[in-house]
């Protein structure tokens, strides 16, 4: 029976050897991220039945398990993807603050408020040179502040682009990672069977991994009865199931110009890539965020350029012109205002006329009046330059382009005005700014080569006397800066309230992304500290485990020992 | 709740973070003197500082209009006064030379400085600032009048559209006196029908001179009256946009700038915890078990 004594003290001492094992685990493992605490759950062996009585036979380690709440591990998944979600956005849109201005310059607000300023000062001095260098410079301000703040914001939405191809290039590591994970666990644990068998770290490896794979998209992760790992998107694309996991691609280019985030192979787009996870943070920064800014940066630019055009083109400078070319070219086979024509304001020509006046060389009007030159709905660039060539000492071509060049004779002007058919500004001929957006604004280059033909008042239709200190383009230019406009049929605001509106957005996006941030930053504290509660190491809880187990050691030795010297009593007496 | 080691340290780092935040954002509020500098900071305020800077922009082109306005009448004012003269001398001598007991030489002498008058009132009405005719409407390249070299009879040169300053968007001033005015065209001919009658010692036509002179200088009186009258409704004007730049130069001020003293406070209590945190990682570090155990 002594035996007993001794195979009892021995599987104590391998039992506690074990569980300091498991200490020393744990506190090596004190700072890894995802490590889960593991407790050794020790058993009292199976007893024996001697004579009626049940008699033990020592301990055994009968497991080792991790704490975890698995609760709180799929609220952090939740968490993940929502924190990267908006620490995406947040950093995106922090990233392009220089394009929105400061108070120390308010940039384009600026640029709008001192463009019309120097209109203001033009329209009071309309004789003044210096005054339409001032509005060629202030005009020029607003064209770069437009085109640089395109630039960048088209910059920064390529960049986000960019960064998904990152992120799927990184999910599609850790989807291996976890179909590797998987297959491991599955074959440990089949192998060790049952919960003794668990195969704890490889676990919170995988639970780290999808965690990770979280940040980048919203995914979530079905446990079977049988132990089988399902992971899946939040639409229900199947990512990864029994160590087989499907890749993330870039599908076909949208509508947007960019392209989805598809499963490889199927080119099926996840459905709710975009609500979650960096991927979701970045697609919705650069279509919704970003590309409503641009949108916005556009319809400022479009309703700038058509609205003073339209007044430019029916203005006139200091001096007749001598030669016009149109800055749009048209397809003369259609009709100027057909949907098929490239000049992005086509559509907004109309049947009506224009004058076209002519002067001799001594600046006397022949006619006094002019000549009306008509547009049909069915007027082609061709069919107005046939018009204008029926006017004497006026010659019109169309080039190959189809773009049209008005020419006066030698020594002799021309000017033009009372366009009600909108075909002057529509095809920029005689107008102050060229293109239709953010991007492809410029100043007429008649405009950007001469402040003079910077038009400030108009030919008078009856006497065709334009006279310098007439103002009336300019007044009704500088009528702009609070008019209500809506050129391309969005709601109607002046060009101040579209770029105040702009910084107001921006303002309340990086808002409410902050606050968000905030907020999943503040989640995201709590349920570490809720996991950390449960799963993570306390270094003085397991130095106090560490002496229990070694003080049972050296107990479970003195029995050993003990036993040792009533072996060697009982050996004294057979001696 | 239990505590891992690890979140002893998460949560005292987390702090920390906080508190630099706070100190790095006041300190930028102190530094710029302003509640904020960025639409990122404060959307909606941001907006407020951009709609009154829009104001104040416009109210600055509508002094700088009224400015241009006054200028423009205060010259037109004086060249008028100087005008309303040379009818009261053409007036005087008119008087002066109704008697019929002048002789022709007297006459003909006065007939010399009479032209001269009208020289003097023409190159008035002709008068330029800043090389543009003051009195030609927007003809303001050409003379407001031209005298006949033969006839010496003068006439209106300019066309009939005013010249208009846009004080705002919507409201516009009318700043100059048209020199198609009937009154122009009445102290021409008052005064070149003294000449005339002095010249042939008409005295019957002196004294009707006299007549048309005074009728001809009340008119221009009437006119400098008008540009006085416009003179003064400018300053109306201006003391209400001088107001309106006074106001809002305080409501943005008001709206941006930083209440200091506040920030201090913040900046203070910050410091503090941020001093008491980094204590605290000094102290837990040695609030271990590993420390007690030989």
């Amino acid at each position: 029976m002594l035996f007993d004594a001794l195979n009892i003290g021995a599987t104590s001492l391998k039992a506690n050897q074990k569980a300091i094992d498991v200490v020393s685990h744990n506190i090596a493992n004190v700072n890894t991220p995802g490590y889960s605490k593991q407790t050794s759950n020790l058993v009292t062996a199976r007893p024996d039945q001697i004579n009626g009585l049940n008699l033990g036979r020592g301990v055994s380690l009968q497991s080792i398990q991790r704490s975890i709440d698995p609760l709180i591990n799929n609220a952090q998944i939740n968490n993940a993807s929502q924190l990267a979600y908006w620490t995406q956005q947040n950093s995106g849109l922090n990233a392009v603050e220089n394009v929105f201005g400061s108070l120390q310059s308010t940039g384009l607000s600026a640029a709008f408020n001192d463009f019309f300023l120097a209109w203001q000062h033009l329209a009071n001095s309309p004789q003044d040179g210096a005054q339409r260098v001032n509005v060629q410079s202030k005009a020029a301000v607003i064209v770069a502040n437009l085109t640089n703040m395109n630039s960048q914001i088209s910059k920064a939405q390529l960049a986000a682009d960019s960064q998904i191809d990152q992120n799927i290039t990184n999910a599609n590591t850790l989807l291996d990672q976890i179909g590797v994970l998987s297959q491991e666990i599955q074959r440990q644990e089949s192998a060790a069977k049952g919960a003794a068998g668990l195969a704890n770290d490889l676990r919170d490896q995988r639970d780290q991994a999808v965690r990770d794979l979280a940040k980048i998209i919203p995914v979530q992760s079905i446990g079977t009865a049988n132990g089988t790992f399902i992971l899946q998107s939040t639409s229900g694309d199947l990512l990864s199931q029994d160590g087989v996991s499907q890749h993330l691609a870039r599908g076909n280019v949208g509508a947007g110009g960019f392209a989805d985030v598809v499963i490889q192979g199927s080119g099926v787009s996840i459905a709710n890539a975009s609500t979650g996870g960096n991927i979701g943070g970045l697609i919705d920064l650069r279509d919704n965020k970003l590309g409503n800014y641009l949108k916005q940066m556009d319809s400022i630019a479009n309703n700038l350029i058509f609205a003073t055009n339209q007044l430019h083109a029916n203005g006139t400078g200091a001096s007749g012109k001598t030669t016009l070319t149109a800055g749009q070219a048209s397809n003369t086979a259609l009709a100027l205002n057909d949907p098929a024509q490239a000049a992005p304001f086509a559509a907004k020509v109309q049947a009506g006329s224009f004058r076209i006046h002519t002067y001799d060389a001594t600046g006397a009007a022949v006619p006094a009046g002019g000549t009306l030159i008509n547009i049909t709905a069915t007027s082609t660039m061709t069919s107005v330059a046939t018009s204008i060539n029926a006017v004497p000492n006026i010659t019109a071509t169309v080039d190959a382009s189809g773009r049209l060049t008005i020419s006066a004779a030698a020594g002799t002007t021309f000017r033009l005005s009372d366009d009600t058919s909108n075909m002057l500004a529509a095809y920029e001929i005689n107008t102050f700014f060229h293109g239709s957006s953010s991007s492809n604004i410029q100043l007429s280059s008649d405009v950007l080569n001469d402040a003079n033909a910077i038009n400030t008042g108009k030919v008078n239709p009856t006497t065709s006397i334009a006279s310098l200190g007439d103002n009336s383009t300019a007044t009704a230019i500088l009528g702009l800066q609070d008019l209500a406009l809506s050129v391309d049929g969005t709601a109607a605001a002046s060009l101040h309230q579209r770029t105040s509106s702009l910084a107001t957005q921006y303002g309340t996006d990086v808002a409410v992304s902050k606050q968000q941030l905030d907020y999943r930053t503040a989640e995201s504290q709590s349920l570490s500290s809720q996991r950390q509660a449960i799963s993570g190491v306390n270094v003085d809880e397991e130095l106090i485990s560490m002496i229990k187990y070694q003080r049972a050691y050296e107990a479970s030795s003195k029995i050993i020992s003990t036993t040792n010297q009533m072996l060697n009593s009982l050996m004294g007496l057979i001696r | 709740m239990r505590i891992s080691s690890t979140q002893i340290f998460n949560n005292l780092l987390a702090g920390i973070h906080q508190q630099q935040q706070l100190q790095d954002l006041g300190n930028a509020k102190i530094a710029s003197g302003t509640r904020f500098q960025t639409p990122a900071q404060a959307g909606l305020d941001y907006k407020v500082s951009l709609d009154i800077r829009h104001a104040q922009s416009s109210v600055k082109g509508s002094l700088d209009a009224i400015r241009t306005a006054e200028n423009r009448l205060t010259l037109s004012q004086t060249m008028l006064s100087d005008m309303d003269n040379v009818m009261k001398r053409a007036q005087a001598l008119a008087v002066q030379h109704a008697n019929g007991g002048l002789s022709a030489n007297q006459r003909a002498s006065a007939a010399v400085e009479v032209d001269h008058l009208i020289t003097r009132f023409l190159n008035d009405a002709n008068q330029q600032w800043q090389g543009q005719s003051l009195f030609a409407g927007t003809a303001v390249d050409k003379p407001a009048f031209v005298q006949d070299p033969a006839t010496g009879v003068v006439t209106y040169n300019g066309n009939a559209q005013d010249r208009i300053v846009a004080i705002t968007t919507t409201e516009q001033l009318v700043t100059n006196v048209r020199g198609d005015r009937t009154e122009f065209t009445d102290a021409f001919n008052a005064l070149k029908g003294l000449s005339d009658a002095l010249k042939i010692n008409d005295v019957a036509g002196v004294q009707t001179a006299v007549g048309t002179l005074s009728t001809a200088a009340d008119g221009m009186i009437n006119v400098t009256t008008d540009v006085g009258g416009k003179l003064s409704a400018l300053k109306f004007y201006k003391t209400s946009f001088q107001d309106m730049k006074y106001q809002l130069d305080k409501r943005l001020a008001a709206h941006e700038a930083v209440d200091i003293p506040a920030v201090v406070a913040q900046l203070s209590q910050s410091k503090i915890a941020l001093q008491a945190a980094y204590g605290q990682i000094n102290q837990i570090k040695s609030l271990s078990l590993v420390n007690f155990l030989r």
